[in-house]
């Protein structure tokens, strides 16, 4: 999946420049990343540490005009530091809510599989509701409302794998790799004298994003795209290496990341390529392999490349 | 304007062309008039004309397809179909053909295949023509295949046939220079993008074309040509195909009518046509009056056995006896004799069994001849009104063929009679002509459709009489070729006897023409006006067995016979038998628009006109001309799609169309070029991979476009005119 990727509605053609001026390469996470905040869903980022995953969120806060919060997940973080907490008010006589940093507009969930899962629960909840109860307290999140976490490849010491159905909660899940050398070379010199996230500016308003959002929630997908992504869907619960397919969520996730990936290529209607690009972004976490076609060496991501192969893809007009 | 303007000139160009390309068909169509037993082709080339304007014009097919068949329709019942025109008893009538002749196919009795068939296959053929032909020039741009098909087409008829194509090769030869003149400065117009501005100067540079054509024709024309370098391959065919033109003393000239007198045949005829009686009847059959039994090489005479005996009107059954085997069909007519009529004897139609409602109180019978002579008070009077009963007979092949040879004896004797003076030359023919042939019915057949192929022609003027040492027959089948039914009934006559197979000479009117309907007795009948023009003469063959059974060899005229095919060979009782259907018939020696065709077994015949007729021959060239033109379709049906869906697409570019023509395109390339789209791969992709190969964008923009109409379900912007530049072009890629 090395498809050069281009933006061609103009602002979000800004957008993505602002951050490559941060993030040298990458720009297929970008856009992925681009594509995640229009369709209101969460990114899941996964990498060694120090590849870029917090830059790129910064970058993208700080082009957007948007409150930016960050929570680090330590072995030690209670719910509470991630949904706030109400504190007695000796003056007013009365608990007050304190709100935590889930309420910004884009949230940096940092290596969140290093805390304990009644934590990462407390997160996901929230981006899942739209709202988080704190004391009998339902307070409605931003809009927009963006999360992007961060983990640790799950081999690595110390971290509380995420739950296969929390993992669900996310739209996309993506991984940085490493630079290329020419990439990092340019990326040395851009640094040398301070860093260039310092200098970045907003090159579009929230109310902006929302207007996107809502645009893209107006992309006409054909019947039979949306057949094309049943019948992959379907595919992935039938296959003999699967534990456990893609959920209904899955689909839904896969149409409207398909349609913020059309948004951006400036075209009003999803083709079978948008869906065939982003599935395995999509789809990948989605799905449990059996143990045996683990130990086999296969993988989800093979998995979903291998279902895509064999999905026809419509050319005649349903009748 | 400028675009309107090109357009026309466009239009222009390919009128130009596309008229070029039916003066080319013409020229396919012209030696049928000569080389097979067409009287008059221009019936033919009106409704090839009528096709190729259709095709030209571009009308959409819901509006062209149902006037080419109301056309095809229109010109059949003009030629063969008594009933109204479209009613209920026509399709019912049309409907029994198809079935006869579907029938006979089965049977692999080709030369039984009727007219109207024929006919009809003949212009569906021209239909297909105007499109192929529209396609190969208008749409493909290539005119050297066609033209060179015609030369040859042309050249072949000239040397194995009597076809003189002299003119119609230079003819061919302008036609095709200019054409492909035109059509390659189009051609290269289109490939170097030229656009010419001016309009004076788009239309003038066709002078010198015509021009140089012209001079090119006329120097070679007129430069001296090289003596043939190959002996002629077909020396003895031209041996026969020579004595051409007008041989022999031109004879005195005769009225055309029925008449007694038949001593010496021979004369040309003035065309006479005068009423003599009109029938009322349910079919169009001969009527009969008398047979001749004596040849003298000049021409018939009674046989002097013959005797008159007399018999009530009420028993006429034995004038002509038929087997209790051969099938027949109660039937009644009414005849009123005119005034004029200068005849006395009854005409009657074949099994007759009684006169009624006559004046006659009894009638003479001449058991030989077959002459029947009405009686009131012991003289001979001549009957103005009567009705017949008879029992029309139908003949089944199987029946024919498998008649025995063992004639009775007087039969023999009296019917195999022939001149002394008859020349060798005639008993080698007919040993020819039956060659291979192993029953009586094969070898009449051969016999009867022998004139139709080797280049003999109707004519009724200057027809010679034989000179004292000359035979009637001789002359007729070697030397002159030309003549009326007299010159081929009395040759096949001549011809069968020749063989030993007792054969008589028939004469009285074919059927004549069909008035209108008429209701007697509270019957529907068919009125007919028989003229003196409808004076006809046929040969009767005896089939021991049977009885004897009419046949027609004359050009022109098909042989009104009833006859069937047996559908299963052991169950003759439930035999459903298909009864051929009365061929409408043109009146004879008479108007030259008459139109029996004989189309389809002629196109090979017109090969190898000095062969025998051999059936496998035929059925050989049918079985290969049905290849070839399955072949030549399977080869084009891109061709012929493309331009289906182009027509479709460019007439209405709606969805379903845009669609099919996308959908064609993937097809077209995945056959042609072998560029295969997976199912799993999407159309960019695919197209991706087409303009790599192809070097180009085109079929990612046609793509870009069609992905809307596909995965948006709309036609919003689509740039039409981009669109079908993009998929005319991508789609003459795959297929050039």
């Amino acid at each position: 999946m090395t498809q050069q990727t281009f933006i061609y509605n103009s602002k979000l053609h800004d957008l993505f420049q602002n951050i490559q001026k941060v993030m040298i390469g990458k720009s297929e996470v970008t856009t992925l990343s681009i594509v995640a905040l229009l369709a209101r869903g969460h990114v899941l980022l996964e990498d060694v540490p120090g590849v870029g995953k917090t830059m790129l969120v910064k970058a993208l806060s700080k082009s957007v005009d948007s409150e930016f919060k960050r929570i680090q997940f330590t072995p030690d973080l209670l719910p509470s530091d991630v949904t706030g907490v109400s504190i007695y008010n000796p003056k007013e006589l009365e608990f007050e809510f304190r709100p935590g940093p889930i309420l910004g507009n884009i949230v940096l969930a940092d290596e969140i599989n290093r805390t304990s899962p009644k934590t990462q629960s407390s997160l996901l909840e929230g981006m899942e509701e739209g709202s988080i109860t704190v004391d009998g307290l339902t307070v409605p999140l931003k809009n927009p409302f963006f999360v992007m976490a961060t983990q640790n490849p799950i081999e690595y010491e110390g971290t509380y794998p995420l739950p296969e159905a929390q993992l669900d909660r996310f739209l996309l899940k993506l991984s940085m790799g490493y630079p290329t050398e020419k990439e990092e070379m340019q990326m040395l010199n851009n640094v040398s004298r301070s860093h260039p996230i310092h200098a970045l500016e907003a090159v579009m308003s929230q109310e902006e994003l929302i207007d996107c959002q809502q645009q893209v929630d107006e992309v006409y997908i054909d019947q039979n795209v949306q057949r094309y992504i049943i019948d992959i869907v379907t595919k992935t619960r039938n296959h003999a290496s699967t534990y456990l397919g893609v959920s209904p969520r899955g689909s839904i996730a896969l149409m409207k990341a398909a349609k913020a990936y059309a948004f951006i290529h400036d075209r009003d209607y999803v083709l079978p390529d948008d869906v065939k690009y982003l599935a395995p972004f999509v789809l990948a976490h989605r799905i449990i392999l059996t143990s045996e076609s683990k130990f086999e060496g296969v993988t989800a991501l093979g998995l979903i490349q291998e279902l895509l192969e064999k999905t026809s893809i419509p050319v005649r007009r349903e009748k | 304007m400028a675009n309107t303007s090109q357009d026309n000139r466009q239009l222009f160009f390919r009128g130009i062309v596309y008229l070029c390309g039916f003066l080319l068909f013409w020229e396919w169509l012209r030696p049928l008039e000569e080389v097979t037993d067409t009287s008059d082709i221009s019936i033919f080339v009106i409704y090839a004309a009528f096709c190729f304007f259709l095709s030209f014009i571009q009308l959409p097919w819901y509006f062209s397809t149902p006037l080419k068949l109301v056309g095809l329709a229109f010109i059949l019942d003009g030629l063969y179909m008594p009933q109204r025109f479209l009613s209920k008893e026509w399709f019912g009538f049309f409907y029994e053909h198809i079935q006869y002749n579907v029938n006979v196919i089965m049977d692999f009795q080709w030369w039984e295949m009727t007219p109207l068939f024929r006919s009809l296959l003949f212009l569906l053929l021209l239909w297909l023509m105007s499109y192929l032909l529209y396609y190969w020039f208008v749409v493909a741009k290539r005119i050297s295949f066609f033209v060179i098909l015609t030369i040859i087409y042309l050249t072949i008829l000239d040397t194995f046939t009597v076809y003189e194509a002299k003119v119609p090769i230079i003819r061919t030869f302008l036609v095709s220079l200019t054409i492909m003149g035109v059509s390659s400065f189009v051609k290269e117009m289109e490939k170097e993008s030229i656009n010419l501005r001016e309009r004076k100067a788009s239309y003038i540079w066709v002078i010198p074309l015509i021009l140089v054509v012209l001079a090119s024709s006329v120097v070679g024309y007129a430069a001296p040509k090289q003596v043939s370098q190959w002996p002629d391959p077909v020396p003895f065919i031209k041996s026969t195909a020579t004595g051409f033109g007008s041989g022999g003393s031109g004879g005195s000239i005769q009225k055309v009518g029925y008449g007694t007198n038949d001593e010496r045949l021979g004369g040309s005829f003035v065309q006479d046509d005068s009423l003599v009686f009109q029938a009322l009847a349910k079919d169009d059959h001969y009527w009969r009056i008398e047979t001749k039994e004596v040849y003298t090489g000049k021409g018939w005479v009674r046989d002097d056995q013959g005797f008159f005996q007399e018999v009530p009107s009420q028993n006429l059954v034995n004038v002509l006896p038929y087997s209790d085997e051969v099938k027949t069909e109660k039937k009644n007519a009414l005849i009123a004799l005119e005034d004029r009529a200068s005849f006395s004897k009854l005409v009657y139609p074949y099994g007759i069994q009684k006169v009624l409602g006559s004046r006659a109180e009894s009638f003479e019978l001449n058991r030989t001849t077959g002459e029947i002579l009405p009686q009131r008070n012991g003289e001979t009077i001549k009957l103005d009104r009567f009705s017949l009963s008879y029992n029309q007979p139908s003949f089944s092949f199987k029946q024919l063929r498998n008649a025995s040879t063992q004639d009775p004896k007087n039969i023999k004797e009296q019917y195999t009679q022939l001149p002394e003076s008859l020349p060798d030359r005639v008993r080698q023919l007919a040993a020819t002509i039956v060659e291979g042939k192993d029953n009586r019915y094969d070898k009449a057949k051969a016999i009867e459709g022998y004139f139709s192929r080797n280049g003999f022609e109707y004519d009724t003027q200057d027809i010679p009489v034989p000179d004292e040492s000359e035979d009637y027959v001789a002359k007729f089948l070697f030397e002159t070729k030309r003549g009326y039914c007299d010159n081929y009934s009395t040759s096949m006559v001549v011809l069968l006897r020749s063989l030993g197979i007792p054969t008589r000479w028939a004469k009285g009117f074919t059927g004549g023409t069909e008035a209108e309907q008429v209701e007697y007795n509270g019957e529907m009948y068919n009125k007919f006006d028989v003229k003196s023009s409808n004076a006809h003469s046929w040969p009767e063959v005896y089939f021991p067995g049977v009885g004897w059974v009419p046949f027609e060899p004359t050009q022109g005229f098909s042989n009104p016979t009833e006859m069937y095919i047996e559908e299963t060979d052991d169950n003759e009782e439930e035999d459903q038998a298909t009864n051929l259907p009365d061929q409408s018939m043109q009146d004879p020696m008479q108007k030259p628009e008459s139109m029996q065709e004989d189309l389809f077994d002629e196109s090979n015949g017109g090969l190898s006109s000095s062969e025998p007729w051999i059936p496998t021959k035929v059925l050989l060239g049918i079985i290969a001309g049905v290849i070839l033109l399955a072949g030549l379709l399977f080869f084009y049906r891109f061709h012929i799609q493309m331009v289906y869906y182009k027509w479709r697409f460019y007439r209405n570019p709606n969805k379903e169309n845009y669609e099919a023509a996308y959908l064609f395109l993937l097809k077209s390339l995945d056959v042609k070029e072998k560029i295969t789209r997976s199912p799993q791969q999407s159309l960019r992709e695919y197209a991706r991979e087409v303009d790599s190969f192809y070097q180009s964008r085109d079929m990612g923009i046609l793509t870009h476009h069609y992905e809307r109409l596909l995965y948006r379900n709309d036609l919003q912007g689509q740039p039409w005119d981009k669109v079908k530049e993009l998929w005319e072009n991508l789609i003459k890629k795959t297929l050039s």
